[in-house]
């Protein structure tokens, strides 16, 4: 299961995404300033209601799970040492906090993904980066959305007619060689064909984006966004 | 909707497929983040990400290759699902593997700068295994770096070892046989567009 945009009407979902982007920025470095017991015991109510508002649950966090190893790991090795006392708990619990904030900051970020589609997102990136920069990326990133899932299926194809001509018995850097050379040939088959369509199309750096518009819970998630900027801010001067 | 009313401004034929091959590539490291090969020694999975940084180097060159990485870390942080095991999010480019993904738009950019020697693409037939070797292990070493770096930055009480060890060592090896694949990928000529 991956983390993706969920349509739906919750509160997150009627939010402006630029008023979410802030939310996320002061929750990291609310989370980084205040990496205590106590500071992260409020953020973590903070975590858990950003996550329930977008509707999101367990199963979201769940996608990261590729952290969890060396997030766990880390406190031990923190802790241990070479020679007397062999372990000291005193580091191995300020990683345990430092790999816990990582974690909250995660969840937060999950259900800003859970609640924006691909076009809000993009508008609130050029209405933020301003200029041909914003412009350039905003094109990207639409781009990236929308033909990553076909080449996750030309990969496929390609591991599976490599696995029906009994590839499996090859090394792994060879089979790492033909996965290669098939994406990157698709990669490359699928942009000479959209560059081709895009100039015949008059592809332009303005298209029309989506209206963005603040309402009235977006005013509540930017001051909550400032307030956590402002504390990290305090904390950090 | 929110209408433009300003004369349209056309993206030239050249930079539209530039983009168009930027953005494909991106979509293509995300991929990669999918296919996954059990390895001898590795706790994890690899996956083909860093393999998909060296070839955005070497196909697109510096300046398009690190700006296809650019757009893989943007479009992962607005939610597409590119991270490894289909993650997304702000939080990933803040927490534990930060570093290692900070580093792929800079380690495409060498990697492209050192096989073209410069910012013109050059005819790859052209390009040595040993410098094709030596552009793909330097950008090995520009990823570790600030992956270990960054992994010291995010737990702070780590020491650079420490952090080497918990989320660095196990995964060399599994770098080498990317090393060597990429360089396969570009000596075979399999590769039509290029």
């Amino acid at each position: 299961m991956t983390l993706s945009y969920a349509p739906g009407d919750s509160l997150a979902h009627r939010l402006d995404p630029r008023s979410k982007l802030l939310v996320q920025a002061g929750f990291a470095a609310a989370a980084y300033a205040y990496t205590t017991p106590r500071g992260l015991a409020a953020l973590t109510l903070l975590a858990v209601a950003c996550l329930s508002f977008a509707e999101g649950g367990p199963r979201d966090v769940w996608t990261y799970r590729f952290a969890f190893p060396v997030l766990a790991l880390a406190p031990l090795v923190a802790g241990a040492t070479l020679g007397a006392p062999w372990f000291r708990p005193e580091r191995a619990a300020a990683t345990g906090l430092a790999s816990y904030r990582v974690l909250l900051i995660l969840v937060v970020a999950a259900g800003y993904v859970r609640s924006t589609p691909v076009r809000e997102s993009r508008a609130a990136l050029q209405r933020t980066v301003p200029g041909r920069a914003g412009q350039f990326l905003g094109v990207g990133v639409a781009l990236v959305f929308r033909f990553l899932p076909l080449l996750k299926r030309d990969l496929l194809t390609a591991r599976e007619a490599i696995r029906a001509r009994g590839g499996g018995a090859l090394p792994v850097r060879d089979r790492m060689r033909l996965v290669a050379v098939a994406g990157v040939n698709r990669a490359f088959g699928r942009a000479d064909r959209l560059g081709t369509a895009l100039n015949a199309r008059c592809f332009a750096w303005n298209p029309t984006l989506p209206r963005l518009a603040f309402g009235r819970g977006d005013a509540v998630a930017l001051a909550v966004g400032c307030g956590l900027l402002a504390a990290a801010v305090v904390r950090a001067l | 909707m929110a209408t433009n009313t300003e004369s349209v401004e056309l993206v030239g034929d050249e930079a539209a497929t530039n983009l168009a091959r930027a953005a494909l590539f991106a979509a293509l490291v995300g991929a990669f983040a999918y296919v996954s090969f059990p390895f001898p020694l590795s706790p994890a999975p690899v996956t083909l990400q860093v393999l998909g940084v060296f070839l955005a180097g070497i196909y697109l060159g510096p300046v398009w290759g690190g700006a296809a990485l650019a757009f893989y870390l943007l479009a992962g942080a607005l939610g597409a699902p590119v991270f490894a095991n289909g993650s997304a999010g702000v939080g990933v480019l803040v927490g534990s593997t930060a570093g290692y993904l900070w580093s792929y738009p800079i380690a495409a950019a060498l990697v492209g700068a050192v096989v073209h020697r410069g910012t013109d693409l050059r005819d790859l037939d052209a390009v040595g295994v040993g410098t094709l070797v030596g552009a793909t292990a330097a950008g090995v070493v520009v990823i570790y770096a600030f992956g270990v770096v960054g992994l010291a930055v995010v737990l702070p009480e780590l020491t650079l070892a420490e952090a080497f060890v918990t989320g660095a060592a196990v995964f060399l090896p599994a770098e080498a046989a990317k090393v060597a694949a990429a360089v396969g990928v570009v000596r075979s000529d399999a590769i039509a567009a290029a």
